[in-house]
């Protein structure tokens, strides 16, 4: 019980759980409980965070594995898996294997198209095989987080659980974002957001993907719904009420409820919206994450000219 | 003849086609999960979250409705007539498009006209963004399936072939190319393990057919050292790209892509070693070509290489996708489906008709030349014609031409 506390408590601290492997019976049966610890409390924050540690914890591991035994553990998530027999090359995976656990990873070289792909295997490294498993570990943990357990937990669990939250809500404060400033600062837009924006201000016609990033990047930064809609006012095919109709289900105040966000700069790439990078674009992955950026930027750098008094 | 009878007439040709032929309409595979959709004649309006128990059910439907166009969801859903959050997304097959709207033909889009819906002046290919004349922004467009336009996407449906076999592993029963009925191709891929692929994943397959973030260090490129010919995926293809790009560039095309002077006149005067150089390690450490010129020459590689695929279309998990054998409402063609082995010699101007008997008089306004079948037809301008019934359809469809007389309609 203590180790499974101590499992989430180093996934809060450090987002790392250890390698204590003193007993192996309290190591194996220490998970589940963590698992059901973390599950109770409902903070997919929480969830996500210790998902994470305890695949750096698996990765550690599955780095000292050798080949077979990594095939072995690949095909319990039905991996399709073999070793190569090529030099510096250690295993071909079926590239849906491999889309499947990149989707999270942004160093260029995961990237599909930077890969040695043939006959729809990818190579890798054994490094990189105990990598992949370790994010297809940490889907399974998270997949088994949000199973609802519906067991009414006992006492002694229940307080450590409540410690645990405890702490997590301490560490989170320090985590949190800055807030959106109240006016919008258009100085601080991203190059593509500003690029869009200064498209339908002279009126010219933009792609739907763009509108929807423009859209949803001005909501999100603050924009009411009657703003966005005069700002499209100037398109030629101009319809008061879609407009409106459109930017209010982005805000959320429609159907799904759902509050959008813009795509990722990864997918504005895709689709043509992104005019290349400045060097802010190059720190972050997201056209708000740039916005936040720029503002912070803005801000030292107004506060800054006071001189230095004696 | 006024537009309302025209189109009367017209939907009254697809009732007889969607009459006699609806056995030859195959509704999708997993037809229970799929959502289908129809646009109207009369309404233009879109008659969505349609779902069927069986294949008659779906044969009668379209003999009712006629369509204009008929759809369905790439998409399986356990409950496909819900509402769309509450259909439940079971997976959806990976669609690619590839439309010559999207893409560079040799043709120019000469073919193409547009009219300022503001001030009336017409012009010829794309429509600009601004109206030369009165700066206005909305343009009715009238576009055209030329030959030129087709041949381009079929080239580039091929090559997305030949990547989705050689690199992706797939086999070809389990690709379904198919010409759209308009201005360019399908590729449909049915294969289980695909289908749960998620948005991100299929956005990484579009970057990966668009070469979009490739970088060449990645490729073996390393200080004067480059892929070669033989190699499979990217590197071959980079190294062919460049082959191609370095024989054929002209020196002011070197140029415009922002290459110096010293720089092109060594690419002009060595061709003769470059070609050599391939049979060796390529010509990577050439003198007088630094790396931030390779940069940019390996770039055209890459964009000669990419496949010109419709982002939107393949990274959409609930797209709706035309139906194989049923008619384009702007062309009166059928959508084709054609075999990987016979897709070089597939003619879609030819296998697409749909109509075959009798003729129909007609007033063209205005169309350019085109070809339907074996026979050459216009180009036409303010002319009185009887023609046969799939190219008068085309025109119909198109808004090019009326119906010369009043037709008793059955």
């Amino acid at each position: 019980m203590s180790r499974a506390e101590k499992r989430v408590e180093e996934a809060i601290l450090y987002a790392l759980v250890s390698e204590l492997q003193r007993n192996e019976e309290i190591e194996i049966l220490s998970f589940p409980i963590a698992v059901m610890m973390v599950s109770t409390t409902n903070d997919s924050f929480l969830k996500r965070r210790y998902a994470l540690a305890e695949a750096k914890r698996a990765y550690n591991l599955l780095k000292q594995e050798n080949k077979d035994k990594l095939t072995q553990i690949a095909n319990t998530f039905n991996w399709k898996i073999r070793p190569a027999k090529i030099e510096t090359v250690d295993f071909l995976l079926r590239f849906v294997d491999f889309l499947r656990n990149t989707t999270g990873f942004h160093e260029t070289k995961w990237k599909l198209i930077n890969r040695k792909m043939l006959d729809g295997e990818v190579l890798l490294t054994r490094d990189e095989a105990a990598r992949l498993l370790a994010e297809e570990v940490r889907a399974h943990i998270e997949r088994r987080l949000d199973t609802k357990t519906g067991l009414e937990l006992p006492q002694n669990i229940t307080t450590r659980v409540e410690r645990l939250q405890q702490l997590f809500l301490s560490r989170k404060g320090k985590m949190r974002t800055e807030e959106m400033p109240r006016e919008i600062v258009l100085d601080a837009f991203p190059p593509c957001i500003r690029q869009l924006y200064n498209t339908i201000l002279s009126g010219r016609h933009i792609s739907h993907i763009g509108r929807f990033a423009l859209t949803t990047f001005l909501i999100n930064s603050g924009m009411t719904v009657d703003n966005v809609v005069d700002l499209f006012r100037s398109l030629s095919d101009f319809n008061e009420r879609m407009t409106r109709y459109q930017a209010e289900h982005i805000a959320g105040g429609r159907g799904s409820r759902t509050k959008y966000i813009p795509p990722k700069c990864d997918t504005l790439r895709t689709h043509g919206v992104c005019p290349g990078m400045d060097e802010i674009c190059r720190r972050i992955r997201h056209p708000l994450a740039y916005y936040k950026r720029k503002l912070q930027i803005m801000k030292t750098v107004t506060q800054t000219p006071v001189a230095p008094r004696a | 003849m006024n537009r309302i009878e025209t189109k009367a007439f017209v939907k009254e040709k697809f009732s007889n086609y969607y009459r006699l032929s609806s056995a030859s309409i195959e509704p999708p595979s997993s037809l229970t999960n799929r959502e289908f959709a129809f646009l109207l004649f009369e309404e233009r309006m879109m008659l969505r979250h349609k779902g069927f128990a069986n294949t008659d059910d779906f044969r009668n439907m379209l003999k009712t409705v006629v369509p204009s166009h008929v759809y369905y969801s790439s998409a399986h859903y356990e409950k496909p007539e819900e509402e769309m959050e509450a259909k439940g997304w079971l997976g959806a097959d990976l669609v690619f498009d590839i439309d010559a709207d999207h893409i560079f033909t040799p043709c120019g889009k000469l073919h193409d006209t547009w009219t300022c819906t503001n001030c009336g002046i017409k012009g010829r290919g794309a429509p600009p963004e601004n109206c030369p004349n009165c700066n206005g922004q909305k343009f009715d467009d009238k576009s055209w399936p030329c030959e030129i336009c087709l041949e381009t996407t079929k080239g580039e449906t091929i090559k997305l072939i030949d990547v989705l076999t050689k690199d992706f592993g797939l086999s070809p029963q389990e690709l379904t190319p198919a010409f759209s009925g308009h201005r360019g191709y399908h590729v449909h891929v049915e294969n289980e393990i695909i289908q749960t692929l998620d948005q991100v994943a299929r956005k990484e397959i579009v970057d990966y057919m668009l070469g979009i973030g490739l970088e060449p260090k990645f490729h073996g490129f390393e200080e004067g050292e480059g892929p070669s010919l033989e190699e499979h995926g990217w590197r071959g293809r980079i190294a062919k790209g460049t082959y191609e790009f370095l024989l054929s560039a002209s020196a002011q095309k070197l140029e415009e892509m922002g290459l110096k002077k010293p720089v092109v006149n060594s690419i002009i005067n060595q061709r003769d070693k470059i070609l050599e150089s391939w049979k060796g390690r390529g010509p990577w450490k050439m003198k007088g070509v630094g790396p931030e010129s390779w940069k940019k020459i390996v770039q055209k590689a890459i964009e000669n290489q990419s496949v010109k695929i419709d982002t939107v279309v393949t990274t959409d998990i609930h797209r709706l996708i035309r139906l194989t054998n049923t008619l384009h409402g702007k062309t009166g063609l059928k959508k084709t489906t054609v075999s990987v082995s016979d897709i070089e010699r597939f003619d879609p101007l030819k296998e697409a008709v749909a109509f075959k008997e009798g003729t129909i008089s007609l007033l063209v306004s205005e169309a350019p030349e085109f070809r339907l079948g074996d026979e050459r037809y216009g180009p036409y301008k303010n002319v009185e014609v009887e023609l046969p019934t799939a190219a008068a359809l085309f025109l119909l469809c198109k808004g090019a031409a009326q119906l010369k007389e009043e037709k008793p309609l059955v």
